[in-house]
Protein backbone atom coordinates (compact mmCIF):
# COMPACT_ATOMS: atom_id res chain seq x y z
CA UNK A 1 0.00 0.00 0.00
CA UNK A 2 1.59 3.13 -1.04
CA UNK A 3 0.48 6.60 0.03
CA UNK A 4 0.01 9.83 -2.05
CA UNK A 5 1.41 12.73 -1.50
CA UNK A 6 -0.17 14.63 -4.30
CA UNK A 7 -2.84 16.40 -3.42
CA UNK A 8 -5.88 18.23 -5.65
CA UNK A 9 -6.42 21.80 -3.89
CA UNK A 10 -7.83 24.03 -6.48
CA UNK A 11 -11.58 25.61 -5.83
CA UNK A 12 -11.92 26.62 -8.93
CA UNK A 13 -10.68 23.59 -11.26
CA UNK A 14 -11.72 23.89 -14.90
CA UNK A 15 -12.44 20.15 -14.69
CA UNK A 16 -10.38 19.96 -18.19
CA UNK A 17 -8.84 16.44 -17.04
CA UNK A 18 -5.56 17.06 -18.31
CA UNK A 19 -4.16 15.30 -14.89
CA UNK A 20 -6.79 12.59 -15.34
CA UNK A 21 -5.01 11.42 -18.59
CA UNK A 22 -1.73 12.09 -17.77
CA UNK A 23 -1.91 9.42 -15.34
CA UNK A 24 -0.07 6.21 -16.00
CA UNK A 25 -2.05 4.43 -13.26
CA UNK A 26 -5.08 5.66 -13.86
CA UNK A 27 -5.42 6.83 -10.42
CA UNK A 28 -7.07 10.12 -10.93
CA UNK A 29 -10.86 10.04 -11.68
CA UNK A 30 -13.16 12.86 -10.77
CA UNK A 31 -16.39 12.12 -8.80
CA UNK A 32 -18.87 14.73 -7.55
CA UNK A 33 -17.13 17.34 -9.62
CA UNK A 34 -14.21 17.10 -7.77
CA UNK A 35 -10.88 15.66 -8.56
CA UNK A 36 -10.13 12.03 -6.47
CA UNK A 37 -6.88 10.60 -6.42
CA UNK A 38 -6.47 7.03 -5.09
CA UNK A 39 -3.82 6.66 -2.94
CA UNK A 40 -3.48 3.03 -3.77
CA UNK A 41 -2.88 3.52 -7.27
CA UNK A 42 -0.13 6.88 -7.09
CA UNK A 43 3.17 6.10 -7.67
CA UNK A 44 3.96 9.63 -7.28
CA UNK A 45 5.14 10.37 -10.65
CA UNK A 46 4.17 14.02 -10.21
CA UNK A 47 2.95 13.93 -14.10
CA UNK A 48 -0.48 15.36 -13.30
CA UNK A 49 1.02 17.99 -11.25
CA UNK A 50 2.68 19.03 -14.63
CA UNK A 51 -0.44 18.60 -16.58
CA UNK A 52 -2.25 21.07 -14.47
CA UNK A 53 -2.44 24.25 -16.29
CA UNK A 54 -3.94 25.75 -13.22
CA UNK A 55 -1.79 24.32 -10.83
CA UNK A 56 -4.32 22.62 -8.80
CA UNK A 57 -2.34 19.79 -8.43
CA UNK A 58 0.41 20.48 -5.67
CA UNK A 59 2.68 17.92 -4.10
CA UNK A 60 2.87 18.31 -0.13
CA UNK A 61 5.71 18.03 1.86
CA UNK A 62 6.53 18.43 5.31
CA UNK A 63 7.13 21.89 7.32
CA UNK A 64 9.48 23.19 9.62
CA UNK A 65 7.13 23.28 12.39
CA UNK A 66 8.26 19.67 13.46
CA UNK A 67 11.66 20.54 13.92
CA UNK A 68 11.18 21.72 18.44
CA UNK A 69 9.81 18.44 18.96
CA UNK A 70 12.99 16.52 19.05
CA UNK A 71 15.84 17.10 20.60
CA UNK A 72 18.28 16.60 17.69
CA UNK A 73 17.28 17.37 13.90
CA UNK A 74 19.30 15.80 11.29
CA UNK A 75 18.82 17.17 7.87
CA UNK A 76 19.59 14.95 4.53
CA UNK A 77 20.76 16.34 1.71
CA UNK A 78 19.79 15.28 -1.82
CA UNK A 79 22.81 13.79 -3.79
CA UNK A 80 21.21 15.77 -7.09
CA UNK A 81 21.15 18.73 -4.90
CA UNK A 82 24.64 18.65 -5.37
CA UNK A 83 24.54 19.07 -8.82
CA UNK A 84 23.53 22.49 -8.51
CA UNK A 85 26.62 24.08 -6.62
CA UNK A 86 29.31 25.04 -9.32
CA UNK A 87 32.66 24.89 -7.04
CA UNK A 88 33.30 23.32 -3.55
CA UNK A 89 32.66 26.51 -1.94
CA UNK A 90 29.14 26.43 -3.17
CA UNK A 91 28.96 22.95 -1.20
CA UNK A 92 30.20 24.30 1.75
CA UNK A 93 28.12 27.40 1.85
CA UNK A 94 25.09 25.04 0.38
CA UNK A 95 25.53 22.91 3.73
CA UNK A 96 25.63 26.37 5.89
CA UNK A 97 22.56 27.71 4.70
CA UNK A 98 20.57 24.39 5.12
CA UNK A 99 21.88 24.02 8.43
CA UNK A 100 20.73 27.69 9.54
CA UNK A 101 16.89 25.85 8.65
CA UNK A 102 17.69 25.52 12.37
CA UNK A 103 19.38 21.63 12.17
CA UNK A 104 22.05 20.76 14.15
CA UNK A 105 23.55 18.54 11.50
CA UNK A 106 23.32 18.47 7.46
CA UNK A 107 24.36 15.07 6.10
CA UNK A 108 24.75 13.69 2.51
CA UNK A 109 25.25 9.80 1.45
CA UNK A 110 27.10 10.01 -1.56
CA UNK A 111 29.11 6.85 0.17
CA UNK A 112 25.87 5.06 0.57
CA UNK A 113 24.72 5.83 -3.79
CA UNK A 114 28.59 4.53 -4.45
CA UNK A 115 28.14 1.55 -2.16
CA UNK A 116 24.52 0.34 -3.83
CA UNK A 117 25.56 1.32 -7.07
CA UNK A 118 28.83 -0.72 -6.89
CA UNK A 119 26.91 -3.57 -5.35
CA UNK A 120 24.15 -3.30 -7.97
CA UNK A 121 27.23 -4.16 -11.24
CA UNK A 122 28.71 -6.60 -8.81
CA UNK A 123 25.61 -8.75 -8.75
CA UNK A 124 24.44 -7.83 -12.37
CA UNK A 125 27.86 -9.53 -13.47
CA UNK A 126 26.20 -12.75 -12.66
CA UNK A 127 22.84 -12.35 -15.07
CA UNK A 128 22.52 -14.48 -18.04
CA UNK A 129 19.79 -14.34 -20.48
CA UNK A 130 18.04 -12.13 -18.13
CA UNK A 131 18.78 -8.31 -17.06
CA UNK A 132 18.70 -6.68 -13.02
CA UNK A 133 17.03 -3.48 -12.39
CA UNK A 134 18.33 -1.54 -10.56
CA UNK A 135 16.52 1.94 -9.79
CA UNK A 136 16.98 4.67 -7.37
CA UNK A 137 13.95 6.28 -8.35
CA UNK A 138 10.61 4.94 -6.44
CA UNK A 139 8.45 6.00 -9.43
CA UNK A 140 9.99 3.56 -11.35
CA UNK A 141 10.01 0.52 -8.84
CA UNK A 142 5.96 1.42 -7.98
CA UNK A 143 5.51 1.30 -12.08
CA UNK A 144 6.88 -2.15 -11.65
CA UNK A 145 5.14 -3.25 -9.24
CA UNK A 146 1.76 -1.85 -10.76
CA UNK A 147 2.22 -2.20 -14.56
CA UNK A 148 5.18 -4.16 -15.05
CA UNK A 149 4.35 -7.48 -12.90
CA UNK A 150 6.50 -9.54 -15.04
CA UNK A 151 9.69 -8.15 -14.04
CA UNK A 152 9.17 -8.27 -10.40
CA UNK A 153 11.75 -10.57 -9.73
CA UNK A 154 14.00 -8.57 -11.84
CA UNK A 155 14.27 -5.93 -9.83
CA UNK A 156 17.26 -5.85 -7.03
CA UNK A 157 15.92 -5.51 -3.45
CA UNK A 158 18.59 -2.46 -2.79
CA UNK A 159 17.10 -0.23 0.10
CA UNK A 160 16.68 3.17 -1.19
CA UNK A 161 20.31 5.37 0.27
CA UNK A 162 17.85 7.95 2.28
CA UNK A 163 16.34 5.12 4.04
CA UNK A 164 20.02 3.61 4.82
CA UNK A 165 21.92 7.05 5.72
CA UNK A 166 19.26 8.10 8.23
CA UNK A 167 19.50 4.10 9.53
CA UNK A 168 22.92 5.13 10.09
CA UNK A 169 21.98 8.72 11.70
CA UNK A 170 19.54 6.61 14.31
CA UNK A 171 22.97 3.84 14.94
CA UNK A 172 25.11 6.64 15.79
CA UNK A 173 23.18 8.93 18.23
CA UNK A 174 21.38 5.85 20.28
CA UNK A 175 19.02 6.92 22.84
CA UNK A 176 18.52 10.77 21.64
CA UNK A 177 15.41 12.15 20.57
CA UNK A 178 16.56 12.10 16.95
CA UNK A 179 14.79 13.95 14.13
CA UNK A 180 15.92 12.91 10.56
CA UNK A 181 14.35 15.64 7.66
CA UNK A 182 14.94 14.81 4.50
CA UNK A 183 15.46 17.43 1.38
CA UNK A 184 13.84 16.09 -1.40
CA UNK A 185 14.28 17.00 -5.30
CA UNK A 186 10.65 15.28 -6.64
CA UNK A 187 7.56 14.46 -5.57
CA UNK A 188 8.14 10.58 -5.44
CA UNK A 189 11.10 11.40 -2.67
CA UNK A 190 8.81 12.88 -0.89
CA UNK A 191 6.07 10.30 -0.62
CA UNK A 192 9.30 7.90 -0.10
CA UNK A 193 10.69 9.75 2.85
CA UNK A 194 7.17 10.03 4.23
CA UNK A 195 6.01 5.88 3.81
CA UNK A 196 8.82 4.48 2.17
CA UNK A 197 7.10 1.13 1.78
CA UNK A 198 3.55 1.93 2.32
CA UNK A 199 4.69 1.15 6.11
CA UNK A 200 4.98 2.53 9.20
CA UNK A 201 8.25 1.95 10.49
CA UNK A 202 10.50 4.16 8.35
CA UNK A 203 13.51 6.04 9.62
CA UNK A 204 12.97 9.32 8.29
CA UNK A 205 10.36 11.38 10.02
CA UNK A 206 9.81 14.28 7.69
CA UNK A 207 10.18 14.90 3.72
CA UNK A 208 10.94 18.64 3.07
CA UNK A 209 9.96 19.74 -0.56
CA UNK A 210 13.08 21.43 -2.37
CA UNK A 211 11.06 24.04 -3.99
CA UNK A 212 8.93 25.00 -0.56
CA UNK A 213 12.52 25.31 1.44
CA UNK A 214 14.89 27.23 -0.85
CA UNK A 215 13.03 30.81 -0.06
CA UNK A 216 14.43 30.01 2.93
CA UNK A 217 17.50 28.52 2.30
CA UNK A 218 18.81 31.45 -0.62
CA UNK A 219 19.23 33.93 2.11
CA UNK A 220 21.87 32.15 4.49
CA UNK A 221 23.60 31.30 1.15
CA UNK A 222 27.32 32.95 0.97
CA UNK A 223 26.89 33.73 5.16
CA UNK A 224 29.19 31.06 6.34
CA UNK A 225 30.57 27.72 5.43
CA UNK A 226 30.80 23.88 6.74
CA UNK A 227 33.48 21.72 5.88
CA UNK A 228 31.82 18.99 3.41
CA UNK A 229 33.53 15.65 2.09
CA UNK A 230 32.02 14.13 -0.95
CA UNK A 231 32.26 10.48 -2.56
CA UNK A 232 32.62 11.19 -6.18
CA UNK A 233 31.77 7.76 -7.41
CA UNK A 234 28.17 8.36 -5.41
CA UNK A 235 27.71 12.16 -7.60
CA UNK A 236 27.05 9.80 -10.73
CA UNK A 237 24.01 8.14 -9.01
CA UNK A 238 22.12 10.70 -10.01
CA UNK A 239 22.70 11.73 -13.29
CA UNK A 240 22.68 9.78 -16.55
CA UNK A 241 25.15 10.83 -18.36
CA UNK A 242 28.19 9.76 -15.83
CA UNK A 243 26.03 6.24 -15.61
CA UNK A 244 26.58 5.41 -19.07
CA UNK A 245 30.11 3.31 -18.52
CA UNK A 246 29.66 -0.19 -18.88
CA UNK A 247 28.48 -1.31 -22.45
CA UNK A 248 26.15 -3.97 -20.56
CA UNK A 249 24.19 -1.50 -18.65
CA UNK A 250 21.44 0.34 -19.99
CA UNK A 251 20.72 3.87 -18.22
CA UNK A 252 17.68 5.20 -19.92
CA UNK A 253 15.54 8.41 -18.28
CA UNK A 254 12.10 9.68 -19.09
CA UNK A 255 8.86 8.47 -18.31
CA UNK A 256 7.61 7.66 -21.90
CA UNK A 257 11.65 6.13 -22.18
CA UNK A 258 11.31 3.82 -19.60
CA UNK A 259 7.96 2.46 -20.20
CA UNK A 260 9.24 1.85 -23.66
CA UNK A 261 12.09 -0.33 -21.86
CA UNK A 262 10.15 -1.87 -19.54
CA UNK A 263 7.82 -3.34 -22.42
CA UNK A 264 10.55 -4.31 -24.17
CA UNK A 265 12.20 -6.36 -20.78
CA UNK A 266 8.98 -8.11 -20.81
CA UNK A 267 9.66 -9.49 -24.05
CA UNK A 268 13.17 -10.69 -23.09
CA UNK A 269 14.58 -8.44 -25.80
CA UNK A 270 16.79 -6.52 -23.83
CA UNK A 271 18.66 -9.67 -22.76
CA UNK A 272 22.26 -8.43 -23.93
CA UNK A 273 22.25 -6.21 -20.94
CA UNK A 274 22.63 -7.56 -17.65
CA UNK A 275 21.54 -4.11 -15.86
CA UNK A 276 18.79 -1.78 -16.71
CA UNK A 277 19.35 1.63 -14.34
CA UNK A 278 16.31 3.46 -14.87
CA UNK A 279 15.06 7.19 -14.22
CA UNK A 280 11.70 8.63 -14.44
CA UNK A 281 12.85 12.44 -15.10
CA UNK A 282 15.19 13.82 -17.79
CA UNK A 283 18.80 13.40 -17.01
CA UNK A 284 18.15 11.43 -13.64
CA UNK A 285 17.30 12.54 -10.32
CA UNK A 286 19.01 16.08 -11.44
CA UNK A 287 16.28 16.51 -13.51
CA UNK A 288 13.98 15.94 -10.24
CA UNK A 289 11.03 18.77 -10.83
CA UNK A 290 11.46 19.98 -7.31
CA UNK A 291 15.09 21.42 -8.26
CA UNK A 292 15.21 24.37 -10.07
CA UNK A 293 16.77 25.10 -13.50
CA UNK A 294 17.50 23.28 -16.35
CA UNK A 295 19.08 19.69 -15.76
CA UNK A 296 20.82 20.02 -18.98
CA UNK A 297 22.61 23.04 -18.07
CA UNK A 298 24.50 21.31 -14.67
CA UNK A 299 25.22 17.76 -16.30
CA UNK A 300 29.19 18.40 -15.60
CA UNK A 301 28.63 19.44 -12.11
CA UNK A 302 30.58 16.15 -11.17
CA UNK A 303 33.90 17.64 -12.58
CA UNK A 304 33.51 20.74 -10.97
CA UNK A 305 32.88 19.21 -7.88
CA UNK A 306 36.66 17.12 -7.94
CA UNK A 307 38.01 19.10 -5.40
CA UNK A 308 35.98 19.00 -2.39
CA UNK A 309 37.48 16.38 0.04
CA UNK A 310 37.41 12.79 -0.67
CA UNK A 311 34.92 10.37 1.36
CA UNK A 312 35.81 6.51 1.35
CA UNK A 313 32.90 4.18 -0.52
CA UNK A 314 30.67 3.49 2.47
CA UNK A 315 31.46 -0.36 3.56
CA UNK A 316 27.90 -1.33 4.78
CA UNK A 317 27.27 -5.33 5.50
CA UNK A 318 24.88 -6.29 3.03
CA UNK A 319 21.64 -6.66 5.00
CA UNK A 320 21.66 -3.19 5.96
CA UNK A 321 21.61 -2.51 1.77
CA UNK A 322 18.89 -4.71 0.61
CA UNK A 323 14.90 -4.82 1.10
CA UNK A 324 12.13 -7.28 0.80
CA UNK A 325 9.16 -4.88 1.88
CA UNK A 326 7.83 -3.59 -1.26
CA UNK A 327 7.14 -5.02 -5.08
CA UNK A 328 4.76 -7.51 -3.31
CA UNK A 329 1.45 -8.87 -5.40
CA UNK A 330 -1.99 -8.12 -3.59
CA UNK A 331 -4.08 -9.67 -5.53
CA UNK A 332 -5.55 -13.17 -3.48
CA UNK A 333 -8.51 -13.63 -5.71
CA UNK A 334 -8.83 -17.30 -7.43
CA UNK A 335 -8.31 -17.47 -11.17
CA UNK A 336 -12.35 -18.26 -10.86
CA UNK A 337 -13.46 -15.13 -9.52
CA UNK A 338 -10.43 -12.91 -11.50
CA UNK A 339 -12.02 -14.53 -14.97
CA UNK A 340 -15.58 -14.01 -14.18
CA UNK A 341 -15.03 -10.81 -13.40
CA UNK A 342 -12.99 -10.23 -16.72
CA UNK A 343 -15.87 -11.19 -18.30
CA UNK A 344 -18.31 -9.12 -16.61
CA UNK A 345 -16.53 -5.62 -16.96
CA UNK A 346 -16.05 -7.29 -21.15
CA UNK A 347 -19.62 -7.70 -21.59
CA UNK A 348 -20.01 -3.83 -20.03
CA UNK A 349 -17.50 -2.47 -22.49
CA UNK A 350 -18.89 -3.63 -25.15
CA UNK A 351 -21.79 -1.14 -24.33
CA UNK A 352 -19.60 1.26 -23.99
CA UNK A 353 -18.92 3.55 -27.01
CA UNK A 354 -14.74 3.12 -26.46
CA UNK A 355 -13.10 6.82 -27.13
CA UNK A 356 -11.50 6.83 -23.23
CA UNK A 357 -13.15 10.59 -23.72
CA UNK A 358 -13.25 10.73 -19.81
CA UNK A 359 -16.16 12.74 -19.53
CA UNK A 360 -17.44 10.34 -17.31
CA UNK A 361 -14.84 11.04 -15.08
CA UNK A 362 -12.71 7.59 -15.34
CA UNK A 363 -9.65 7.47 -17.47
CA UNK A 364 -10.84 4.81 -19.75
CA UNK A 365 -13.91 2.83 -20.97
CA UNK A 366 -12.18 -0.46 -19.45
CA UNK A 367 -11.92 1.37 -15.99
CA UNK A 368 -15.52 2.57 -15.93
CA UNK A 369 -16.81 -0.52 -16.93
CA UNK A 370 -14.94 -1.97 -13.86
CA UNK A 371 -16.56 0.21 -11.60
CA UNK A 372 -19.84 -0.68 -13.05
CA UNK A 373 -19.51 -3.81 -12.31
CA UNK A 374 -18.70 -3.14 -9.01
CA UNK A 375 -21.86 -1.21 -8.53
CA UNK A 376 -20.22 2.01 -8.29
CA UNK A 377 -21.49 3.80 -11.26
CA UNK A 378 -24.14 3.27 -13.98
CA UNK A 379 -23.84 3.15 -17.80
CA UNK A 380 -26.00 6.42 -17.42
CA UNK A 381 -22.79 8.18 -16.46
CA UNK A 382 -21.60 7.85 -19.84
CA UNK A 383 -21.81 11.16 -21.47
CA UNK A 384 -21.73 9.18 -25.01
CA UNK A 385 -24.01 7.17 -24.55
CA UNK A 386 -26.46 9.85 -23.19
CA UNK A 387 -26.07 12.87 -25.24
CA UNK A 388 -28.98 15.28 -24.81
CA UNK A 389 -30.27 13.76 -22.07
CA UNK A 390 -28.67 16.60 -19.58
CA UNK B 1 -12.18 -27.09 -22.01
CA UNK B 2 -14.54 -23.76 -23.18
CA UNK B 3 -13.06 -20.47 -24.30
CA UNK B 4 -14.13 -17.93 -22.62
CA UNK B 5 -12.19 -14.73 -24.27
CA UNK B 6 -11.18 -14.02 -27.68
CA UNK B 7 -9.50 -12.17 -29.45
CA UNK B 8 -7.45 -11.44 -33.07
CA UNK B 9 -4.87 -8.98 -34.43
CA UNK B 10 -3.72 -7.97 -37.64
CA UNK B 11 0.02 -7.91 -38.30
CA UNK B 12 1.60 -6.31 -41.56
CA UNK B 13 4.42 -6.79 -43.56
CA UNK B 14 7.49 -4.82 -42.90
CA UNK B 15 5.29 -2.22 -40.64
CA UNK B 16 8.54 -2.15 -38.01
CA UNK B 17 7.13 1.18 -36.39
CA UNK B 18 4.06 -0.94 -34.78
CA UNK B 19 6.73 -4.32 -34.33
CA UNK B 20 5.20 -5.63 -30.90
CA UNK B 21 1.74 -3.73 -30.42
CA UNK B 22 -0.04 -6.79 -30.46
CA UNK B 23 2.33 -8.16 -28.01
CA UNK B 24 2.03 -5.51 -26.27
CA UNK B 25 -1.94 -5.55 -26.11
CA UNK B 26 -1.92 -9.64 -25.39
CA UNK B 27 0.64 -8.97 -22.24
CA UNK B 28 -1.70 -6.47 -20.83
CA UNK B 29 -4.52 -7.98 -21.21
CA UNK B 30 -3.65 -11.19 -19.97
CA UNK B 31 -2.48 -9.17 -16.89
CA UNK B 32 -5.49 -7.68 -16.29
CA UNK B 33 -7.20 -10.84 -16.46
CA UNK B 34 -5.29 -11.68 -13.27
CA UNK B 35 -2.52 -14.26 -14.88
CA UNK B 36 0.57 -14.84 -12.75
CA UNK B 37 4.02 -13.33 -13.86
CA UNK B 38 5.74 -16.63 -14.35
CA UNK B 39 3.43 -17.50 -17.08
CA UNK B 40 2.59 -14.52 -18.49
CA UNK B 41 7.05 -13.94 -18.96
CA UNK B 42 6.98 -16.53 -21.51
CA UNK B 43 3.78 -15.68 -23.08
CA UNK B 44 5.34 -12.18 -23.26
CA UNK B 45 8.40 -13.77 -24.88
CA UNK B 46 6.36 -16.34 -27.28
CA UNK B 47 4.52 -13.97 -28.97
CA UNK B 48 6.92 -11.40 -29.16
CA UNK B 49 9.15 -13.44 -31.38
CA UNK B 50 6.40 -14.64 -33.45
CA UNK B 51 4.46 -11.59 -34.30
CA UNK B 52 8.05 -10.01 -35.46
CA UNK B 53 8.41 -13.43 -37.38
CA UNK B 54 5.39 -12.41 -38.85
CA UNK B 55 6.07 -8.76 -39.73
CA UNK B 56 9.56 -10.00 -40.95
CA UNK B 57 9.61 -13.25 -42.74
CA UNK B 58 6.01 -13.60 -43.61
CA UNK B 59 4.01 -11.18 -46.10
CA UNK B 60 1.87 -10.72 -42.60
CA UNK B 61 -0.26 -12.64 -40.92
CA UNK B 62 -2.93 -12.66 -37.97
CA UNK B 63 -2.52 -13.78 -34.06
CA UNK B 64 -5.55 -15.28 -32.67
CA UNK B 65 -5.70 -15.09 -28.70
CA UNK B 66 -8.04 -17.80 -27.16
CA UNK B 67 -8.31 -18.07 -22.99
CA UNK B 68 -9.95 -21.05 -22.04
CA UNK B 69 -11.83 -21.32 -18.87
CA UNK B 70 -9.11 -24.03 -17.16
CA UNK B 71 -6.72 -21.17 -17.74
CA UNK B 72 -4.77 -22.33 -20.28
CA UNK B 73 -3.86 -19.90 -23.09
CA UNK B 74 -3.31 -20.38 -26.90
CA UNK B 75 -2.39 -18.67 -29.27
CA UNK B 76 -2.22 -18.98 -32.88
CA UNK B 77 -0.10 -17.58 -35.46
CA UNK B 78 -1.42 -17.64 -39.16
CA UNK B 79 0.58 -16.34 -42.15
CA UNK B 80 -0.53 -16.93 -46.14
CA UNK B 81 3.27 -17.48 -47.17
CA UNK B 82 5.96 -17.98 -47.86
CA UNK B 83 6.35 -20.90 -46.06
CA UNK B 84 9.73 -22.17 -43.93
CA UNK B 85 11.58 -24.17 -46.51
CA UNK B 86 13.40 -26.78 -44.40
CA UNK B 87 11.63 -26.71 -40.82
CA UNK B 88 14.75 -28.75 -39.32
CA UNK B 89 16.98 -26.18 -39.97
CA UNK B 90 14.54 -23.32 -38.67
CA UNK B 91 14.27 -24.87 -35.53
CA UNK B 92 18.32 -24.76 -35.05
CA UNK B 93 19.59 -22.20 -32.48
CA UNK B 94 20.92 -19.59 -34.51
CA UNK B 95 19.99 -20.20 -38.24
CA UNK B 96 18.63 -17.02 -39.40
CA UNK B 97 17.18 -15.80 -43.28
CA UNK B 98 16.77 -12.91 -41.20
CA UNK B 99 17.59 -9.61 -44.46
CA UNK B 100 20.26 -7.02 -44.08
CA UNK B 101 17.09 -4.46 -43.11
CA UNK B 102 15.86 -6.07 -40.40
CA UNK B 103 19.31 -7.32 -38.65
CA UNK B 104 19.85 -3.61 -38.77
CA UNK B 105 17.14 -3.11 -36.50
CA UNK B 106 17.94 -5.85 -33.96
CA UNK B 107 16.08 -8.49 -35.41
CA UNK B 108 16.89 -11.53 -36.73
CA UNK B 109 18.83 -13.37 -34.54
CA UNK B 110 17.92 -17.29 -35.05
CA UNK B 111 16.56 -17.49 -31.86
CA UNK B 112 13.04 -17.05 -32.66
CA UNK B 113 11.34 -20.55 -33.03
CA UNK B 114 13.73 -22.59 -31.06
CA UNK B 115 12.80 -19.89 -27.95
CA UNK B 116 9.14 -19.87 -29.05
CA UNK B 117 9.22 -23.90 -28.16
CA UNK B 118 11.48 -23.45 -25.15
CA UNK B 119 8.94 -20.95 -23.33
CA UNK B 120 5.38 -23.12 -24.38
CA UNK B 121 3.73 -25.70 -22.94
CA UNK B 122 2.84 -27.22 -26.16
CA UNK B 123 3.99 -25.66 -29.56
CA UNK B 124 2.91 -26.99 -33.08
CA UNK B 125 4.31 -25.74 -36.32
CA UNK B 126 2.93 -26.21 -39.83
CA UNK B 127 4.47 -25.05 -42.96
CA UNK B 128 4.07 -25.45 -46.49
CA UNK B 129 4.23 -22.30 -49.59
CA UNK B 130 1.01 -21.88 -48.65
CA UNK B 131 1.88 -20.52 -44.93
CA UNK B 132 2.81 -21.16 -41.78
CA UNK B 133 1.16 -22.13 -38.88
CA UNK B 134 2.38 -21.69 -35.38
CA UNK B 135 -0.20 -23.24 -32.34
CA UNK B 136 0.94 -22.49 -28.58
CA UNK B 137 -0.12 -23.35 -25.73
CA UNK B 138 0.60 -21.98 -22.29
CA UNK B 139 -0.82 -23.08 -18.77
CA UNK B 140 -0.43 -21.44 -15.64
CA UNK B 141 1.40 -23.42 -12.93
CA UNK B 142 -1.40 -24.29 -10.06
CA UNK B 143 -1.09 -22.22 -7.18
Amino acid sequence: MSKSVIAYTLEHCVRCMKCLHACPTGAISMQDDRIHIDKQDCINCGRCVRACHSKGMVSKGSTLEDIHNYDYTVCIIPTALLSRCQSRQDVEELFYAVKMLGFDEVVEHTDIDAQLMKEARLISESAKEFNFIESFCPVVNELISKKYSILGENVLQLQYPTEICAKQIRKRLPGKNVGIFNLCECEANLALAKYPYGNDEYEVDHALSLTDMFPMIRPNLHKGKIDVSLCIDGLQACSVQSRMQRPDVLVADGFEKISEILDESEFGILNQYHLLTLYSCYNGCIGGHLLWGSSYLVNEFIDKLKDVPKKPVSDLPFDELFSDAYLKNEDTRTFAEKMSAFQKVNAILEELPGYDCGACGKQTCRSMAEEIVNGTRSLKSCRILNKGDG
Amino acid sequence: MQSIFYKDYEVVRDDFANAGTASSDIKRTLSTLGFQSAVLRRIAIASYEAEINLLIHAWGGNINLDVFDNGTVQLIFKDPGPGIPDLEKAMTPGWSTANQKAREMGFGAGMGLPNMKNVSDTFDIQSSSAGTTITMTFTEAPQ
